[in-house]
């Protein structure tokens, strides 16, 4: 069995999940600062991609990065790469959708924490960056903790932009669910139901760890 | 099919207007599921003889395996030709001249269509006929789009350097055709019609089909690339 698709969703989710955990948490925490109008304006367009369709995020984006577009040319001219029909033009769409999801959860657990902790932290001269780091973020791990699974489940479950984004090449942009999908099509059913197994036993286990996780931490 | 049949619909509200062609468009091996799944319709066109004989009680039973019979014998008839073309996008980046050029360096990526799609069968027996396509899929040059129009598009928008789809594809999408499969390369692509059993209207259906053998619609299908079948 060509184990690939297993290798890059994997590599795919995780890379934006790291993504997408830094760029939601701190754009959760900048714009939770802001004045309402603004913010909520950013709230709309950052929260976007979690409601439309994925395969209208898909268009959008091809829209941006396609090889004639104008992202997708100036990175050719400059760098010689090409951002779509690659396994990392997967990273783009997983991260796009799923960033909602990690900046909503962290904008929630931010808005929960209590102030206080972070003013007692200046009075005692503490810097900005601790009190983020080591009073904030532990304070606020259940919300952060269950935006991460949110993020990487939905970036390892992510379909509709990734196919449009990274096509489907066996052995180079082929996901698991891109490649399901090729397999139910090509009447490959014992194949397309290995792999919905080997899809499920990963989201187990991801489960069972985060399960564990807060479980050791107590409430 | 959709931009002439779409026209063909058009023009045949003239001659019957009392009649109402409503159309659903989709990959052969697609639309022969949706029939088997029991959808409503009252004709199937196909890209190829394959779909068509899945659904046909008549054909050999190494072809229909789950010995459907959803099409009408009596009424079933080839209509048109098309031919298999290699496409490339505006100003062919890649410079490829031929189907032989796909077993060269000059190929990075090429869009075929899954072998579930008609144009994407006959794509693989063109490069088996080659000797090229193990190694094309070995070194994983090969994307795969679900729809002769999906490959169309990914050739379009220049994702990939070049696709194999029909030649009336590359004419409604205005693609440079760098190369032809004769009959030697693949199988000849003709696309059968005929009335499906559960219609409904089956005088109706069967005067569309003959409409169809017209010379206006001749016309039409001919501006497209696809040759008449005698």
């Amino acid at each position: 069995m060509d184990w690939y698709p297993l290798y890059n969703s994997l590599r795919i989710a995780l890379i934006s999940s790291v993504i997408v955990f830094f760029t939601g948490i701190f754009a959760a925490y900048y714009i939770a600062k802001l004045n309402r109008v603004v913010k909520g304006i950013l709230d709309v367009v950052l929260t976007l991609p979690m409601v439309l369709p994925p395969t209208v995020v898909g268009y959008f984006l091809l829209l941006l990065l396609g090889t004639k577009r104008p992202l997708g040319i100036w990175f050719m001219e400059n760098f010689g790469v090409k951002l779509v029909m690659t396994w990392y033009s997967g990273i783009f769409a997983a991260a796009v959708v799923a960033f909602p999801l990690m900046y909503r959860t962290a904008r929630g657990a931010f808005e929960s924490f209590d102030e206080n902790l972070a003013y007692s932290g200046q009075t005692l001269g503490l810097s900005n960056t601790y009190i983020f780091w080591r009073i904030r973020m532990p304070a606020c791990r259940q919300g952060i903790l269950a935006g991460a699974v949110l993020t990487f489940a939905r970036a390892l479950g992510e379909y509709g932009a990734t196919s449009m984004l990274a096509g489907y090449t066996p052995g180079r942009t082929a996901t698991i669910s891109t490649t399901v999908y090729h397999l139910w099509r090509t009447d490959n059913e014992g194949l397309a139901f290995r792999w919905v197994m080997v899809n499920m036993a990963i989201s187990t286990v991801v489960l069972l760890a985060v399960n564990m996780l807060e479980k050791r931490k107590g409430v | 099919m959709t931009e002439t049949m779409t026209k063909i619909a058009e023009m045949y509200k003239e001659v019957k207007p009392i009649v109402e062609i409503v159309y659903t468009f989709d990959s052969s091996g697609t639309l022969k599921t949706q029939i088997e799944e029991g959808a409503d319709c009252d004709i199937f066109i196909s890209a190829a003889q394959k779909q068509m004989n899945q659904l046909d009680i008549s054909a050999a039973p190494s072809v229909n395996t789950d010995g459907l019979d959803f099409v009408d014998g009596d009424t079933r008839f080839n209509l048109v030709e098309n031919k298999v073309v290699l496409a490339v996008p505006d100003g062919n980046p890649a410079g490829i001249e031929s189907y032989e050029d796909l077993g060269t360096d000059k190929l990075e990526l090429i869009c075929l269509g899954n072998d579930d799609v008609p144009v994407g069968a006959y794509s693989e027996e063109i490069l088996t006929g080659l000797g090229i396509l193990k190694k094309l899929e070995a070194d994983s040059k090969i994307t795969y789009g679900s729809n002769v129009k999906e490959v169309t598009t990914q050739v379009k928008e220049a994702s990939v350097d070049c696709g194999i789809i029909y030649a009336t594809d590359a004419f409604s999408a205005g693609l440079t055709v760098v190369d032809e499969a004769d009959k030697d390369q693949c199988k000849q692509v003709i696309y059968p019609a005929a009335v499906l059993k559960i219609t409904k209207n089956k005088e109706e259906a069967l005067a569309f089909l003959d409409y169809l053998t017209t010379d206006d619609c001749g016309e039409v299908f001919e501006s497209v690339g696809f040759s008449m079948v005698k």
